[in-house]
């Protein structure tokens, strides 16, 4: 279970994520919607143990998310990655990987990138990747502890439909395996198909949280979102 | 500390696949290999030989330096790749002196490599094996071990350009220190007292600069090697805390 209790955050005077309370279930695809410059990315920051909060705590699995050792047990891919390009694929899921107290197998790894589709480009440098290839190998990165809890800040960002259908595929795997999925996104036609529960922050402040069924009511999430957003701001 | 030595070992990889790294060694060697004609013009006279192998050795060291690690923090800021690593069980500190001993060791292996070719050189024109040659290249390697703390500290805090700027200010501040104290001490007053201030707050790299002893055949005291080595360890020591000091405090 991943919980904020009354996270805040601020950079210089501008506030940028207030009184933020929120429960993700175990094994629940979770979104987590707003607008650009909402403060999606900044609450998965302090999620993951980038940036703390000023006031509150994240709590995963029980754990300070600012303890190093809390990271042991989660996975991050942050919004359109970059990696190190001199690198092969290979080469970086094993990096990653290294980094965690429990070690895998070169054919582990290999497994790994097989799962997300690029086992054929392995020992092909990062820098002759396409973006959807970049994109699964993100994914890559973040399953090499077999986390319980994975975010992703914005996973269905620039892909064409192809591309976002695989990434969908593989979120659902996910899940399947009872990983607890966050995910940041202002793409709401995929989002609605994925999540389990969503929570719809704007301004820093959190407008809603819970099912996807009990916030659309029957009509979608589009129209929904933006008669939230534009409530709010009247 | 073995996440240290995996980003040391990922920084080292990265680096070495570097393309301006291949350029500049590629010069520095011809430049290398160019002394032996120079010593030819000269009559062979072995201290021209050496004193410009060496001083080659060390511009295009310092320049390797400045080039691979101007960026090497702040490039990762900037392009997020940080985030891969700071999401996982890594601390501030491991990413500082990991990327620190990762391009330390590229630029060691870089000066070795010259090295290797200088001393070639000077073998082949009848200067015998130059084990003085070589202490002054371990010199050399401790300076760069300076400067590369010196450059990951800049590059927490500002652009690859002011960075690259910033160690050449330094470099030269650093070896001119020595003549400047001594010409205030001369002036006196409270301008001598300033000069002082900054000479110990800049690292005193005439320290490492025994090249002028080493053509000439002279050799240098243990008791010096020992403390120039404790310096190094000491003033690189203390531009890694600051670096991770500036790092903590960056959002990201």
């Amino acid at each position: 279970m991943i919980e904020l209790k009354n996270v805040k955050k601020s950079y210089g005077k501008r506030v940028i994520i207030d009184d933020l309370s929120l429960v993700i279930k175990k094994g629940s695809v979770f979104g987590f919607l707003g607008q650009n410059g909402a403060g999606k990315t900044t609450t998965i920051k302090m999620m993951v143990g980038i940036a703390a909060p000023d006031r509150g705590e994240i709590l995963i699995g029980g754990e300070n998310s600012q303890n190093v050792d809390t990271r042991e047990n989660i996975g991050f891919m942050p919004e359109a990655p970059y990696f190190y390009d001199r690198l092969t694929g290979l080469e970086f899921v094993k990096f990653c990987g290294n980094l965690f107290k429990k070690h895998k197998s070169e054919k582990e790894y290999a497994d790994i990138l097989g799962e997300t589709g690029i086992y054929e480009a392995r020992n092909i440098p990062i820098n002759k990747y396409s973006k959807g290839m970049k994109q699964r190998l993100g994914f890559a990165q973040v399953m090499v502890n077999d986390p319980d809890c994975i975010f992703l800040d914005e996973p269905l960002d620039g892909l064409d439909p192809l591309g976002r259908r695989e990434i969908k595929k593989i979120i659902l795997g996910l899940k399947a395996r009872n990983k607890t999925v966050f995910f940041n996104s202002h793409i709401l036609y995929d989002t609605e198909e994925i999540c389990d529960e969503i929570g719809i922050i704007h301004g820093g402040k959190l407008l809603y949280s819970g099912g996807v069924k009990g916030f659309c009511k029957g009509e979608s999430l589009e129209k929904k979102f933006v008669e939230t957003v534009e409530a709010r701001e009247k | 500390m073995k996440n240290i030595i995996v980003i040391a070992r990922n920084a080292f990889r990265e680096t070495i696949r570097d393309r301006i790294l291949y350029g500049i060694l590629g010069f520095s060697l011809l430049y290398v290999a160019f002394t032996s004609l120079l010593a030819k013009i000269s009559l062979n006279e072995l201290v021209i030989l050496k004193s410009f192998g060496l001083a080659g050795i060390y511009i295009f060291g310092s320049l390797v330096t400045i080039f691979l690690g101007s960026s090497i923090i702040y490039k990762e800021i900037e392009r997020r790749t940080l985030y891969f690593v700071l999401s996982k069980p890594v601390s501030r500190l491991d990413v500082v002196v990991g990327k620190f001993f990762g391009l330390f060791l590229a630029v060691s292996l870089v000066i070795v490599v010259m090295a290797l070719v200088y001393i070639g050189v000077i073998f082949l024109n009848g200067g015998g094996f130059d084990e003085l040659g070589l202490l002054a290249v371990f010199y050399q390697i401790l300076e760069a071990g300076i400067f590369v703390a010196l450059l990951v500290f800049f590059s927490t805090i500002v652009t690859p350009l002011t960075s690259a700027i910033g160690a050449a200010m330094v470099l030269f501040a650093g070896h001119s220190m020595q003549s400047i104290l001594h010409t205030a001490a001369q002036i006196g007053g409270p301008f001598y007292g300033f000069i002082q201030a900054v000479y110990y707050i800049f690292p005193n790299l005439d320290k490492f600069n025994i090249r002028n002893l080493v053509v000439h055949g002279i050799s240098v005291p243990d008791v010096s090697i020992f403390y120039t080595i404790a310096y190094a360890v000491l003033y690189s020591c203390a531009l890694i805390y600051l670096a991770n000091v500036f790092l903590k405090l960056k959002e990201l």
